[in-house]
């Protein structure tokens, strides 16, 4: 924009005040937002540099044992891992599924009363489904595998799936909707079944925003702490055999709500716990920005 | 090879399935909050104060303390999103500087909420001495919600057809009266909407509050800023902990969905707020 020459008022002055008070107020707000982000990294790499640069840590051994100096992180990230990849392989196919239904439906009144209560359950907090693995959940994977405990590596699995299910389906559902009608009825009229038309013309037009979608629940799931500390069963050690999935184990948030509290700052147990930090953070800011290119990509929002 | 009809019925079939199983998982969630909820819920339940840890009593002052938190995040968060979505719709010339701005933001968005308990527990409580405090909590759910409020604001301001701005120019507006007396009343639906939408998920956030602002049994009404405070989701949390205490589990389902019905109303006032302020603009 031009500057503003028209001011009746200020045309006197000689020289036009570039710099007002809203300018600066404005200035100063978007350079402070934009420094948060920093600080927070910032904290968090100064914090963790006692435990990256020293040397007889084990960082990569499976032994945490703070008291022995052992400070392995393999089971955590291990425990992250599988149960993410069990959130997904269960959620995904699932909200899939499910959003194709819900997209291709006749029925608006069904579509009205999912989307609301898709809504509804994406408002929940998570704190609350930490409380249904803890009173249904739980109890049920103990009973119907005959365990002592339900707080294992399955539990969490299927209670982060809960959590991601909205998100998949409201975000997939919104990518199959997008698709044109038009290539779905050139489709139809070629003589291709309807699963021939979401096969081939649908699923593949709205693909990146699907692969977004995964990727957006992939970051909740990563980052989710209540839900998973509450039913996880805080073991830290590798399950034995390594893919049992009834065994306790622990994740990279519910070692940081168990323990931050615990461990005194400034200590190398203290250090390590900002280090497994740091590094979820990395995980979930590549995640994010991933989903987010994807979204950008995909034709239809251009 | 399957031909292609019993495909065709396969699919339709997998597709039923899957609708099927989602509804249950829908219904069974929502049931049993409902259900579990309602059997602890009563007027004595939100104004009586806890009692036993917990299982007896209420949850007065885990509700109060949950409004101090979202109250005084809402009056921290306002002037920085409101100064940053202004930059960057009104100020911002080059449009590298105005991506790298959404990018820093948008990042924040992506920070797992637990990360954000421990800045706080590094910053505030250990580097700057604060103590544990309901402030810290406040502060740390305002940075929390900034992107949410922010780009509400920006795209609000965004819409704002131009000619707007080159008329109140035209009529010898300064830029500053221009911002003060078209940009702002025209983009308020942005700001109220984000905000309310960003407090209905502050406020059920456990993991950034739990270590630096809230403390389990005995906080009433906090009486300086270097106090904890005690809130709906820190409760939940104590009483889920708990749970083999059939009491401590019920009043834990009774504060689950006194949260839930907060957070409800606030996204309700939300969607009011966009119908009812939003300007309408006949362009």
């Amino acid at each position: 924009m031009n500057q503003i020459s028209l001011n009746p008022r200020l045309r006197t002055d000689i020289t036009f005040p570039k710099w007002n008070g809203l300018k600066s107020y404005a200035v100063g707000s978007a350079l402070f937002s934009s420094t948060i982000i920093m600080l927070i990294l910032g904290t968090l790499l100064i914090q963790s540099h006692p435990a990256l640069f020293a040397n007889d840590l084990n960082l990569l051994s499976e032994v945490w044992d703070p008291a022995g100096g052992q400070y392995g992180i393999i089971p955590m990230i291990f425990g992250t891992l599988i149960i993410m990849s069990i959130a997904m392989i269960i959620a995904l196919p699932l909200g899939v599924l499910s959003a194709i239904y819900i997209a291709e439906t006749r029925s608006d009144r069904l579509k009205h009363i999912l989307k609301s209560s898709l809504e509804v359950l994406a408002g929940i907090p998570s704190i609350v489904y930490g409380l249904i693995g803890v009173a249904y959940l739980s109890i049920w994977v103990a009973e119907g595998f005959e365990l002592q405990t339900g707080r294992v590596i399955l539990t969490a699995g299927l209670l982060l799936a809960l959590m991601i299910l909205p998100t998949i389906m409201t975000l997939s559902e919104d990518a199959i909707s997008s698709v044109p009608r038009a290539y779905r009825e050139n489709a139809a009229s070629l003589g291709l079944y309807h699963y021939e038309i979401i096969k081939d013309i649908v699923l593949p037009a709205a693909k990146a925003d699907i692969a977004g979608a995964a990727l957006l629940a992939l970051g909740r799931a990563l980052g989710e702490t209540m839900a998973v500390m509450l039913v996880i069963g805080s073991l830290d050690r590798l399950p034995s055999p390594l893919f049992n999935v009834l065994a306790s184990s622990q994740t990279i948030t519910s070692k940081l709500g168990r323990e931050i509290a615990e461990s005194a700052f400034g200590s190398t147990h203290f250090s390590v716990l900002v280090l497994m930090s740091l590094i979820l953070v990395a995980f979930t800011l590549i995640l994010t920005i991933a989903a987010q290119k994807l979204f950008t990509k995909d034709p239809h929002n251009a | 090879m399957l031909s292609r009809t019993v495909k065709n019925t396969l699919f339709a079939s997998a597709l039923r399935i899957a609708l099927f199983i989602s509804l249950a998982i829908l219904i069974f969630l929502i049931g049993a909050i409902l259900l579990e909820g309602f059997k602890a819920l009563s007027p004595s339940f939100i104004v009586s104060e806890a009692r036993d840890f917990g299982a007896a009593g209420g949850i007065r002052y885990q509700l109060l303390g949950s409004l101090i938190l979202i109250i005084v995040a809402a009056v921290l968060v306002v002037p920085f999103a409101l100064g940053t979505a202004l930059y960057r719709s009104e100020y911002v010339t080059s449009e590298k500087l105005g991506r790298c701005i959404d990018l820093t933001i948008f990042s924040l968005n992506g920070i797992p909420s637990i990360t954000y308990g421990l800045f706080g527990l590094i910053v505030f409580v250990n580097i700057l001495g604060m103590g544990v405090s309901w402030l810290i909590g406040s502060i740390l759910l305002a940075i929390m919600i900034l992107p949410t409020v922010t780009v509400s604001t920006h795209q609000a301001m965004r819409a704002i057809p131009n000619i707007y701005r080159e008329s109140a120019l035209a009529l010898g507006l300064t830029r500053a009266e221009m911002v003060r007396k078209v940009i702002l009343p025209q983009s308020l639906h942005g700001l109220v909407t984000g905000l309310l939408i960003g407090l209905a998920r502050a406020i059920g956030e456990t993991a950034p509050i739990m270590f630096v602002a809230t403390a389990f049994s005995g906080v009433t009404w906090p009486q300086s800023i270097y106090e904890p405070v005690s809130t709906l989701p820190t409760h939940i949390l104590a009483l889920a902990q708990q749970a083999t205490n059939p009491d401590a589990l019920r009043n834990a389902w009774g504060a689950s969905l006194s949260l839930i019905i907060i957070v409800m109303i606030l996204s309700g006032l939300a969607f009011i707020a966009r119908r009812k302020l939003e300007p309408q603009r006949s362009m």
